[in-house]
């Protein structure tokens, strides 16, 4: 314990630094949380609530909610009337079937298959990722057993994992589907937070990675109070705010500065849940270039904007996508490839507590004069009811690209929470298992630490 | 009648590879092509009098050094010329090149940017190890992680070591190139837009993606393979065009005492009990055979050489959604003389290398832009060479021939391919020439245009897909062209595949071909 009390300082306080805070306390450390923002985000609390974070630190009782809505999408059709569907693979089977026979055939298993993928990918992301360059006899063991484990789940699923994960989400969907509206809905999960359109490879890992923690037939994550729940139980500091940066001399961090007051706390852990560029380029003098190299060159490219929808009544969806065909998605991507916002965007709406939260995609960080425009357009709504945020870098800290997750995230080699700064440790979404999944990077790491 | 011991279907490069190894180990082997001539996509045709033209595939560097010296190509006639260098005319009238000369180059690239100067020799590094790393995959049958068999678990381990082996960096590197996009890996490298332009233009060859979408950095890879001579990324014409690779290696094959037979094209594979006993041709006649190998591409092996009782289900829908998705074409012109490109005016050495039009990321990925909702580039990505200036047989005193291989035209153009459509596209590639070499079209004595319907038409490549099938990364090594059958055997027995479409894949390499005869021989069908 250093002189000010404290055995570690958090950098952050969303649900993966804060999961990281009370895991370590709960392992007797005294730690501090230090956030830059006053007051929490509610809008960033989407994505699988692992139980066993709800389990450990005891959520159910400090007022988690999850929200899942039924029906999860409702997607106007062209024609008139909308697409909604269910939790209940059945109905949404028949809600299909109104708009292709076909599609609703072939429903029931295209959500068995993708459901049985998405536990491998949980059973991945509830422990660091694996170590392919170990020689430890029990890291191997562990790689032996997850082969065995997806062997087990049958022929189909190795394949189905070795075809699918680098496919386009375009390619798989129309493998399966044949009508726009069906597949504009789905495809859009797999171009989330993501500078890639539904044609570009890798897009069918990003779907798959949003439907982890889902049931069979629900593709888009759950909502949750997570972040506020965790604010709300015992066992930690937390410090609002005030923006830290790392202190670090002769490869070993020291503890932290705040930047408003000058004030430096020392501490013989840091971790920091921040964006890892954010964390480790100030201190990058510190850094091996070769690392420091690395930190530089992952791609985080924002391109989604946040906001919210004002409307007279109390709408009649629980989430509205604008995103009526995979080609509408690819164009909309087209003009993010040139540097420009789309002009016809993917616009998703989604009803909580009272508000109604847009998701917009793509749109290249800033703010920009005409995106409310845009968005009141596509929404047929007007541009007075539609209030954007600044868009921002990668919400992720690091996009969801093949050559970003498992033991390339954050950087290649790096994957196990550590950095070459002794006593400096990362937490957040830049991590295994990555954004979308609020607390696992945290108990994952701290779990390292520990 | 005379019954063989292996009929080989088709008589490309890979098929006549097959033919070539097993008439070595002194197999009685016919191969039955149904062209006038041998070479499949690899071939010189006299399209107008004088002027001698490699029709589709026209450069040469993949193919593996252990054929050409198993089947002792050289005295067969094949003798590679030297592709020195690539300059990428500029949209400001300036160029970016690349010589046969390092220090040149690099001097060259100092003038763009001094930092890429420095860091071209470090990639070129990983680049070569890299491909040095991931060639044994090339020359092993891919083992199947599907199956329990001791063999495959023990290929399964031996991949896993092998990857290992390369050490932490590499592997990385490795995972990079298999899941990036060219443009994004490049960025890693360099700053100078336009050699990521030109560089990441082979990653593009072939496919239906562009710069810009994930997988293509695999492709980049898979044309660093290239080795001539043991020269590492040579490039190189054949003497007397690519046809000339496979007439030497139908030489070799007949000097083992394989048959060849042209105008014998193959309508069905006869099958009796399960088991392959011989082929029908198109004009009826009945040949029998104790093993036949198709080097079709798996639609037409397994499609049309076959009835679909023949397969399993799961099988015929696997090959179903195979991809193909052609996207490229050429235009082959006879020319009065050489054109002089305003970047770099005057004939020069310039016109002994290529001519990539590939000025900015931008404008490739625009490119694929137009290709991808249905129509050819208005502005394509272009590699242009003038093998008379290497090989002066291929044209007539004076006279030039210049081979442009054209991105994008999709085979599943809008409306479809017509003879006017097919003129347009010819248009707009001359045009774009003309825009960095005024006067160009001037020189134009004869035009060929060729789209990917084309080229289904004439050598049988399903949509007109260059590497009998699309080099993504769920159609490659034991996806290729199925799970469960990608070690060159078939459901069918006795049965075999030779062609492009099975591991490795495309370019003139003729791996396929050679690890198909070696399954073959180890079967003892």
């Amino acid at each position: 314990m250093s002189r000010n009390g404290y055995d570690a300082i958090v950098i952050g306080a969303g649900a993966n630094g804060l999961v990281t805070a009370h895991y370590l306390a709960r392992a007797g450390k005294r730690v501090l949380v230090v956030e830059q923002h006053e007051s929490p985000d509610p809008s960033l609390d989407i994505g699988w609530v692992p139980a066993v974070i709800v389990r450990d630190l005891g959520l159910a009782g400090a007022g988690l909610r999850i929200q899942e809505p039924d029906p999860w999408i409702t997607a106007p059709l062209e024609a008139g009337g909308t697409l909604e569907l269910s939790r209940d693979i059945e109905r949404s089977a028949e809600a299909i079937r109104r708009i292709s026979p076909a599609d609703a055939a072939k429903w029931p298993e295209f959500c068995q298959r993708l459901r049985r993928l998405a536990g491998v990918l949980e059973r991945l992301y509830l422990a660091p990722p694996p170590d392919i360059e170990s020689n430890d006899a029990r890291e191997l063991a562990r790689i032996v057993g997850l082969g065995l484990y997806v062997r087990r789940l049958g022929k189909q699923a190795v394949i189905d994992l070795a075809r699918i994960l680098p496919m386009s989400i375009a390619e798989l969907l129309d493998d399966w589907f044949e009508n726009d509206a069906l597949k504009g809905a789905l495809g859009a999960l797999g171009i989330w937070h993501l500078k890639q359109g539904p044609r570009s490879g890798g897009t069918a890992f990003n779907f798959l990675h949003h439907h982890a923690g889902s049931r069979g037939g629900v593709f888009r994550p759950a909502r949750s109070n997570i972040t506020q729940a965790l604010s709300s139980i015992p066992g930690v500091e937390l410090r609002r705010g005030e923006r830290a940066a790392v202190l670090a001399k002769n490869g070993r961090a020291s503890g932290v500065v705040l930047e408003k007051s000058g004030e430096a706390i020392l501490v013989p852990l840091v971790v920091s849940s921040a964006d890892p560029r954010a964390t480790l380029q100030p201190i990058a003098f510190e850094l091996d270039p070769e690392f420091a190299r690395a930190v530089d060159n992952i791609k985080a490219r924002g391109v989604v904007a946040r906001g919210t929808l004002a409307l007279e009544s109390v709408p009649g969806y629980a989430t509205l996508c604008i995103a009526p065909s995979l080609d509408y998605l690819e164009r909309a991507y087209d003009d993010a490839k040139y540097g420009r916002d789309s002009a016809a965007p993917y616009v998703e709406v989604q009803r909580t507590d009272g508000r109604l939260e847009l998701h917009v995609q793509y749109v290249a960080p800033g703010t920009h004069e005409d995106l409310t425009h845009k968005i009141a357009r596509a929404l047929n709504a007007q541009p007075n009811q539609v209030q954007v945020q600044a868009a921002e870098e990668s919400l992720y800290h690091g996009e969801l690209t093949l050559d970003q997750i498992l033991f390339m995230r954050p950087v290649p080699g790096w994957s196990r929470y550590r950095t070459p700064i002794e006593g400096l440790y990362l937490c957040g979404s830049g991590t295994h298992p990555g954004g979308g999944i609020p607390g696992a990077a945290g108990r994952n790491a701290a779990r390292e630490i520990l | 009648m005379k019954r063989y011991d292996a009929i080989v279907i088709g008589g490309g490069h890979n098929g006549l590879v097959t033919a070539a190894y097993l008439a070595r180990a002194k197999q009685s082997v016919l191969v039955l092509e149904r062209r006038p001539r041998v070479g499949g996509a690899a071939v010189t045709e006299e399209i107008f009098p004088g002027f001698k033209f490699s029709m589709f595939s026209y450069v040469v560097s993949l193919l593996r050094p252990e054929i050409i010296r198993d089947l002792d190509l050289p005295r067969h006639g094949l003798h590679i010329l030297p592709l020195e260098s690539t300059v990428t005319p500029m949209e400001n009238g300036d160029y970016l090149a690349a010589w046969g000369d390092h220090d040149e180059t690099r001097r060259e690239l100092y003038r763009h940017s001094p930092r890429d100067a420095e860091a071209y020799d470090e990639y070129g590094r990983l680049m070569h190890f890299m491909a040095q790393a991931v060639k044994p995959i090339l020359g092993m049958v891919p083992p199947d992680p599907t199956s329990f068999a001791p063999g495959d678990l023990v290929g399964l381990l031996k991949l896993g070591k092998h990857f290992r082996d390369l050490g932490g960096e590499r592997l990385h590197a490795l995972v990079k190139l298999m899941t990036m996009s060219s443009a994004d890996f490049l960025d890693e490298w360099f700053e100078t837009d336009v050699l990521k332009a030109t560089k990441s233009a082979s990653g593009i060859i072939g496919t239906f993606l562009g710069p810009r979408s994930p997988g293509t950095a695999y492709v980049l890879l898979h044309h660093y393979m290239g080795e001539l001579d043991g020269v590492f990324r040579a490039w190189g014409f054949a003497k007397g065009g690519t046809g000339a690779v496979s007439e030497s290696i139908a030489s070799a094959a007949r000097g083992f005492g394989a048959e060849i037979r042209c105008d014998a094209g193959v309508s069905k594979v006869i099958v009796g009990n399960g088991r392959a006993t011989g082929v029908v041709l198109e004009n009826g006649d009945e040949i029998p055979a104790r093993t036949v190998v198709s080097s079709l591409d798996p639609r037409r092996t397994f499609l049309q050489l076959l009835e679909p009782d023949h397969l399993p289900s799961d099988f015929v829908s696997d090959i179903r959604r195979f991809k193909f998705r052609g996207s490229s074409g050429k235009v082959n012109l006879a020319l009065d003389s050489l054109p002089s490109f305003t970047c770099m005016p005057g004939v020069g050495r310039q016109h002994r290398g290529a001519f990539s039009i590939s000025p900015s990321l931008d404008y490739v990925e625009r490119a694929y832009d137009d290709a991808k909702y249905g129509e050819f580039s208005r502005r394509p990505y272009m590699d242009i060479v003038f093998p008379s200036m290497i090989d002066p047989g291929m044209a007539p005193p004076g006279k030039h021939v210049m081979s442009i291989f054209v991105q994008y035209a999709p085979y599943a153009l809008n409306g479809g391919w017509t003879d006017a459509k097919r003129e347009a596209f010819g248009d707009a590639v001359v045009n774009t020439v003309e825009s960095f070499a005024p006067g160009f079209k001037s020189l134009i004595l004869h035009r060929q245009v060729i789209t990917p319907l084309d080229i289904e038409r004439i050598t049988g490549l399903s949509e007109g897909n260059i590497f009998a099938g699309e080099l993504a990364l769920h159609q490659l090594f034991f996806l290729r062209p199925a799970a469960g059958w990608a070690k060159f055997a078939t459901p069918v027995r006795g049965f075999y595949q030779c062609g492009s479409g099975t591991h490795p894949g495309g370019g003139i390499m003729g791996a396929s071909g050679r690890l198909a005869a070696m399954r073959i021989l180890k079967d003892g069908t």
